[in-house]
């Protein structure tokens, strides 16, 4: 995935204002910075769900900015949003296959590694989504996710509010994810350590512009103060 | 004690009919906060398509319901299209929207097809009553009453048995996140809208041989279909099925103890008492609001 110049607007006033990255296949982007200064805008960017954008942003051979939200999703784009946004009135498993409607082979099978990764899905298989508890809701997020057999996972602070041992085994699982199945992932993240860990490369937005970006080990605790700390 | 027995097969004769018009805009009102106010005058061409299918075909009105389902749900798609589409953002225009389509509506019919009444003939496989004791039922009236039974089921089958009604039920909930796996809103929002005017297309080719075919017929029936919608509670399917018999059991049982003038007054009285202490309907849905 490459951005060129990436402009996003709501309204009339750009919050993503000149974004640029390269992504390439299986690697994994941690985008960092302050509250406010527009992370979740970018995702949202690359999901069409902003009301305009400008510049470039394409995947693979393809144009984004051309295509609608469902038509990004198509390609292999699963976007895990920041609270989560399960179907409450769903239950589990319909939650899970809701994923597969992204699949362009039109296929609606759930993979079995989903449930390894979190059995408490399969034990909770026939609840509603809206009665479990924030870190199971994010599991199933990321089952959901899983399910159209994606390319690049998109991640808004998928460890917000969430119980600690919980928060290890999500942590756990991105990891999983991006090394061992080769997913691309970009995740956006107030957690640095874990940034840190995870990814191979960063950048920093400030007020819409990426200020700092490059490997994730140069990632060091001065520019973690200068740019993070409030 | 006959009298009450056929008023009380008159009055379900009746909600049969408001049923299978207000299933149409309670779907299209719980899927997209649309109030259709062309939704009559999808019942008037439904009625339209029914004659001409007989007239010019030579169809009797069974024959001719899958057709005329067809035609009525690709008007109702055309203009979700071209207009309908285009408002989702500005909910109160679309009242006006869809109101001036059904003028249009009514004048394009008239103009072609002229304002006089015209008959359409019921099956003759249907014509003739069962009569129990002193009650006399019409066998096609009791014909729309299963047939509109069979709708129903099939509309709720249709919103949580396949695929199309869950992907409907996710958009409801939740449209940006639909959007983000896979679902197609704007797809969903036209076939839904196109299945609510298929229906009213339904309706209104089966009240032909029981009301008069004119031009401006669908005016006086959406009004009803909204009373049910609002006593039901809206979007609810189970409400609008449950406050259609109330309202046809209620406009019989009144006008036969005044007169129909009287009896209508009391009908919209009672709605009103009732909407004071239960404003959202007997079934209020909570996926909206």
């Amino acid at each position: 995935m490459r951005a060129k110049d990436l402009y996003s607007f709501y309204g009339k006033s750009p919050v993503i204002q000149g974004v640029s990255f390269d992504l390439n296949s299986g690697e994994f982007l941690a985008i960092l910075g302050r509250n406010g200064v527009g992370k979740t805008t970018l995702l949202k960017s690359i999901m069409g769900l902003t009301h305009r954008c400008d510049g470039g942003l394409v995947f693979g051979e393809n144009d984004l900015l051309g295509l609608s939200t469902s038509q990004r999703a198509q390609l292999g784009i699963a976007y895990i949003p920041q609270g989560r946004e399960i179907i409450p009135s769903f239950t589990v498993r319909e939650n899970i296959l809701m994923g597969t409607f992204a699949r362009p082979d039109g296929r609606r099978d759930i993979p079995d590694y989903l449930f390894e990764m979190f059995p408490i899905l399969d034990e909770f298989i026939g609840r509603k989504g809206g009665d479990l508890s924030g870190g199971q809701q994010q599991q199933l997020a990321i089952a959901r996710a899983l399910a159209m057999d994606p390319k690049i996972l998109i991640l808004d602070e998928p460890t917000e509010g969430i119980q600690p041992n919980i928060v290890k085994q999500i942590e756990e699982a991105i990891i999983r994810l991006n090394k061992d199945r080769g997913l691309g992932i970009i995740l956006v993240e107030q957690n640095v350590p874990f940034a840190r860990r995870a990814s191979d490369r960063f950048l920093v937005l400030d007020k819409g512009r990426v200020v700092l970006s490059g490997h994730s080990t140069d990632l060091t605790d001065s520019v973690v103060e200068k740019h993070l700390t409030f | 004690m006959d009298v009450i027995l056929n008023q009380m097969f008159a009055g379900l004769s009746m909600a049969s009919i408001l049923l299978m018009i207000a299933l149409g805009l309670a779907i299209i009102y719980g899927a997209m906060g649309v109030i259709n106010l062309a939704h009559g005058e999808f019942v008037m061409l439904g009625a339209y398509a029914a004659w001409a299918l007989q007239t010019y075909a030579g169809f009797s009105i069974i024959v001719a319901l899958p057709f005329v389902f067809v035609a009525v749900g690709a008007v109702g798609w055309i203009i979700e299209r071209v207009i309908v589409q285009r408002l989702y953002h500005r909910p109160l225009d679309t009242i006006l929207a869809t109101w001036g389509i059904g003028i249009i509506l009514q004048q394009v019919v008239r103009l072609s097809v002229g304002a006089e009444s015209r008959f359409v003939k019921g099956p003759e496989l249907l014509s003739g009553n069962i009569e129990i004791g002193g009650l006399v039922m019409s066998n096609y009236r009791i014909f729309v009453i299963v047939f509109s039974l069979a709708v129903l089921a099939a509309s709720w089958a249709l919103m949580t048995r396949t695929e199309f009604g869950m992907k409907l039920r996710a958009v409801i909930q939740n449209r940006q996140i639909s959007e983000c796996y896979g679902i197609e809103a704007k797809h969903i929002y036209s076939v839904t809208f196109a299945y609510g005017a298929g229906l009213a297309g339904i309706a209104g080719a089966l009240i032909t041989p029981l009301f008069s075919t004119i031009p401006t017929m669908g005016t006086g029936l959406v009004v009803d279909a909204f009373l049910v919608v609002i006593v039901g509670g809206l979007g609810s399917l189970l409400g609008a099925a449950s406050a259609a018999v109330l309202i046809g059991e209620a406009t019989a049982l009144f006008s036969m103890l005044f007169n129909d003038t009287l009896g209508r007054i009391a009908v919209l009285a009672g709605i009103i008492v009732l909407i004071r202490f239960r404003p959202r309907g007997l079934f209020p849905s909570n996926t909206r609001r």
